[in-house]
């Protein structure tokens, strides 16, 4: 089990950050996304596993007109 | 269209028997301004002993940002700037890849090489020469 | 997943040189114009941004004069919004309404206002009272206008008075000449008008960019939605294009005083005009922000192919996108007027962007559009955008997913004059009264105000321009028609006053608020009512979880509303704040304010004005603005705890459908948050409990913003936070607040 932006997300092996994206429906491109507090670039979304019982946030920068 | 190119292996680029006859003489003789960091070409020895070119390939990106249509090709297919409505905004200067862009304190109008062949002849190399190639496509930037 | 990825082989071949011309007919307009007064000016230049000089004409007397700009409206209302609300505020009287001749239209830019280096510096802001909301109104727009009117002379244009006949105000800062013309003939709407008039003024082809028009259209005259239209002239498309100061019915003001049109000619644009003090930090930053966006705009927001239509599936996808009036936040349909599709029906090889130097550019347009309905069936026209807030508000607002359909009401809205946000709020709520049985054809006339009717919608907007049936009716906007349903007893009122989507007379613009609490306070606790350029926080709050008790909430409102009130004061836009971020913004501190773009914003000022601030400095230049207009509400009657209630709509779920569509959500609620069993509560049950913890909450923000905002629990600003800003030296502004302490 892990914890996006506090709500809880069933943890798998090999989770990608892309996938927590895709779970959540995060379609914003403005986000910084930290792991455990460790900044992800957005090259890296693909490939940076998160562990389980990982801290994730995903900040959406604001928007609207 | 007229596109100036540089021949890196034949560019002394400083390091022995030449004194960027390039940029002085771009800078003199086409922007009246005594400073060779001021033309509108640059050549720039690297760290590794190789030399840098910074120089227009024409290829328009410019033309298609600006605002007032004050950068236009010519007959030649060269882009030049018209001064006159040139409102000074610098979308060129931060769109242009290359980075080829000029701007001096005294003018608020930014400059570009206009492909004139000054430096050519004042290269004692003969590393740049001036060469016809088709204008690339229209780019949406 | 992201983003959709541009592709220009998908942009449909539509050539952007071709439209319907209005020019045969302008040699009999101008023939027919009789000059009413003429005087001679000296025009100037800006010095460090300020021309020191404001303009005042007076359409019913014919007065015309110049006022000096003091130092102290520099040090406490800086410009643009700031000295559009002082020059009001001297205008008017508490007892004055919008169509009293007293009532003034202030159209101000800001002392950076006209830099051409930077993105989004060509703004004016609009401040008239507002004949929806009886208080002040501010509306910021773009084009030409409030530059060229400071590089005439002027760093505003204060309008009083009413004239019994149509009027043209033409300020020429080339020669020198204001002048004021009897309009007998004019075309009425703004596509026409303003392509008319950049012809009559300018003296050749190459001075049409150097004139710039403000006008409005037939529905502003009997409505009280209209908006004012400025326009600025296109070169590669070869027309005129219009940016909207949109909201409060300042339109109707501009007509209701029977000016036709405002129109400046102003010097040729160059790139230092405003004589700043420190040119070199300007050009640099300008640089530095432009290729900003050539690096991070095409895999960010792709503001240069999409404008703000960037976010259309995005709220979708949060569950924000208003749909049906406001009930849902996403459409199966959304697909159909998506960004993916914005980029392809937009024009894309040209350069838009309403001011000199906005690499952003978002002000995309869409030609070649041809008419099928109205006065103008059969035309080519050229479109502005459409930019999300109408995407949203004319489009899955009202259920309306046909993107030809869309174009046609945005249209029409622009060249009728009338607010395209207000429009799409007050037409989803006439729709969805219609599907409940509030109304029905024979109460709107014949109309089938059904979801997605766009042939009845447009039709009803025609009504609006011609001044007839149900069109009038729905014009006076979401509150007026509210009070008419319920005193025609049409139906419950309750349900007429919780799905009607206004605060202080103002319609909702184009957000889900439900789920966020912050944002309901960023529409309703703001001054002018629910317009979301105070603040938008439904991310960090709803999304991110930024911002959980009620202090952080508070502090976000004491925050984001000034410092984005701060633009307006300087003639700059919001979008390039926040709609591209620099490439390691994720590292820095605060990186939710941007904070480079932030000092961007503290160099460009301190370079124009050479007054050196820090962005501390930035948000108290806004606090005393922000005050002071909280002030003025207050001494024309509105103002306080009582008129930032928000309609029920806006908090929660009003309908049994709404909560069924968003049941496990709201149940959840219950048991999390509310600590009851849903399973043991009938639907009733669980929508009171719903309504009572919205509601509670949402006085309870109340209280904690107030408080932060230093002002009393009933919303008026204490004497300490007066002195503070140093308000205290305005007498008139002491007495106002000590009447209500």
């Amino acid at each position: 089990m892990i914890h996006v932006n506090g709500d809880a997300m069933e943890w798998k092996e090999g989770l990608t950050v892309r996938e927590v994206l895709v779970r959540r429906n995060f379609r914003f491109p403005l986000l910084i996304i930290t792991v455990d507090g460790e900044l992800v670039q957005p090259k890296a979304y693909e490939t940076t596993t998160i562990p389980d019982a990982a801290d994730v946030q995903v900040v959406h920068m604001m928007s609207g007109g | 269209m007229r596109q100036l190119r540089i021949d890196l292996s034949k560019c002394d680029a400083g390091r022995a028997t030449c004194q960027h006859e390039c940029e002085s003489s771009c800078a003199e003789k086409v922007f009246k301004l005594n400073d060779p960091a001021m033309a509108a070409l640059h050549i720039r020895e690297l760290a590794d002993g190789s030399g840098q070119a910074v120089l227009c390939d024409q290829c328009g990106d410019c033309v298609v940002v600006c605002p007032t249509e004050a950068l236009s090709r010519n007959k030649l297919g060269v882009v030049v700037i018209d001064k006159k409505v040139c409102v000074g905004c610098y979308m060129c200067m931060g769109f242009c890849e290359k980075e080829i862009f000029e701007r001096n304190p005294q003018w608020t109008e930014p400059y570009k090489c206009i492909s004139c062949g000054i430096c050519v002849k004042a290269c004692p190399h003969a590393a740049l020469e001036m060469v016809d190639v088709p204008q690339p496509p229209y780019r949406i930037l | 997943m992201s983003q959709f990825v541009f592709d220009p082989t998908k942009v449909m071949d539509i050539d952007f040189t071709q439209r319907t011309q209005y020019l045969e007919g302008l040699e009999a307009i101008k023939a027919a114009h009789k000059v009413l007064k003429e005087i001679a000016f000296t025009p100037s230049l800006p010095d460090k941004g300020y021309t020191n000089r404001t303009l005042y004409v007076n359409v019913g007397t014919l007065e015309v004069k110049e006022k000096p700009v003091t130092q102290q409206m520099k040090d406490v209302f800086i410009g643009g919004r700031g000295f559009g609300l002082w020059h009001l505020w001297n205008a008017v009287k508490p007892t004055t309404r919008w169509n009293d001749p007293e009532n003034e239209i202030i159209i101000s830019p800001g002392p950076v206002a006209g830099i051409t280096q930077y993105a989004g510096t060509g703004k004016s802001l609009v401040v008239s009272l507002s004949p929806q909301t009886d208080i002040p109104i501010d509306s910021n727009v773009g084009g030409y206008f409030g530059p060229l009117l400071k590089f005439s002379g002027f760093d505003a244009l204060e309008i009083q008075g009413k004239s019994d006949r149509d009027l043209i105000v033409f300020i020429d800062g080339q020669k020198g000449i204001i002048r004021i013309e009897e309009a007998p003939e004019e075309p009425v709407d703004s596509h026409v008008l303003a392509e008319v008039l950049t012809h009559m003024y300018a003296e050749n082809e190459a001075d049409r960019v150097n004139i710039s028009v403000v006008c409005t259209g037939a529905a502003a005259e009997h409505s009280l939605i209209g908006m004012l239209n400025f326009s600025w002239w296109d070169l590669r498309r070869g027309c005129i294009r219009l940016k909207q100061a949109g909201r409060g019915g300042i339109g109707t003001v501009f007509r209701n005083k029977r000016i036709r049109a405002l129109v400046c000619r102003g010097p040729q644009v160059k790139g230092d005009l405003n004589h700043v003090a420190d040119y070199e930090t300007i050009a640099k930053t300008g640089v530095k922000y432009h290729k900003e966006i050539r690096e991070n705009d095409p895999h960010q927001c792709m503001m240069r192919r999409n404008g703000t239509a960037h976010i259309v599936e995005i709220m979708d996808a949060y569950d924000l996108l208003p749909t049906h009036n406001f009930q849902y936040g996403s459409h199966p349909d959304t697909h159909k007027i998506d960004s993916q599709y914005w980029q392809s029906r937009c024009t894309q090889q040209t350069v838009d962007g309403c001011w000199y130097g906005c690499s952003m550019a978002c002000a995309k347009g869409a030609d070649g559009l041809e008419v099928k309905t109205g006065p103008y069936k059969g035309h080519t026209v050229t479109v502005d955008g459409p930019e999300y807030e109408n995407a949203a508000g004319l489009g899955s607002n009202c259920g309306v997913f046909d993107p030809d359909y869309l174009l046609e009401l945005n249209f029409y809205c622009d060249t009728y004059g009338i607010c395209t946000i207000t429009y799409g709020t007050l037409t989803a709520f006439v729709m969805e009264c219609y599907q409940r049985g509030i109304l029905n054809k024979e109460r709107t006339g014949g109309l089938e105000m059904n979801w997605g009717n766009a042939e009845a919608d447009l039709e009803m907007m025609h009504q609006m321009a011609r001044g007839e049936g149900f069109g009038l009716i729905a014009g006076q906007g979401v509150k007026k028609m509210k009070e008419h349903f319920i005193k025609h007893g049409w139906g419950d009122p309750q349900l007429i006053n919780d799905i009607g989507m206004e605060n202080k007379g103002l319609e909702y613009s184009q957000y889900m608020s439900k789920e966020s609490l912050a944002q309901q306070g960023g529409y309703a606790l703001t001054n002018k009512g629910p317009q979301h350029d105070e603040a938008w926080l439904i991310f960090m709050d709803m999304v991110n979880k930024q911002i959980p008790t009620f202090e952080d909430k508070a502090e976000a409102l004491y925050y984001f509303p000034l410092f984005r009130t701060w633009f307006g004061l300087n003639g700059f836009c919001k979008l390039p704040w926040n709609d591209v971020v620099p490439s390691d913004n994720a590292k820095q501190p605060e990186a939710h304010k941007i904070p480079e773009h932030v000092q961007n914003y503290v160099d460009i000022f301190s370079a124009t004005t050479g007054i050196k601030i820090d962005k501390d400095e930035l948000i108290v230049q806004s606090a005393r603005v922000y005050n002071f207009q909280r002030i003025f509400n207050i001494r024309m009657g509105k103002g306080l705890r009582k008129d930032d209630h928000a309609p029920f709509r806006a908090l929660g779920p009003v309908t049994t459908e709404e909560y069924l569509s968003r049941q496990e959500r709201y149940d959840k609620q219950i048991a999390d948050e509310m600590g009851l069993d849903p399973t043991a509560m009938s639907l009733e049950e669980k929508m009171a409990a719903h309504r009572k913890w919205r509601q509670g909450r949402y006085e309870q923000l109340t209280d904690a913003v107030y408080k932060r905002r230093g002002w009393t629990p009933n919303g008026v600003p204490t004497l300490e936070r007066l002195k503070e800003l140093g308000l205290d030296v305005f007498p008139e502004v002491v007495d106002v607040v000590k009447l209500h302490l």
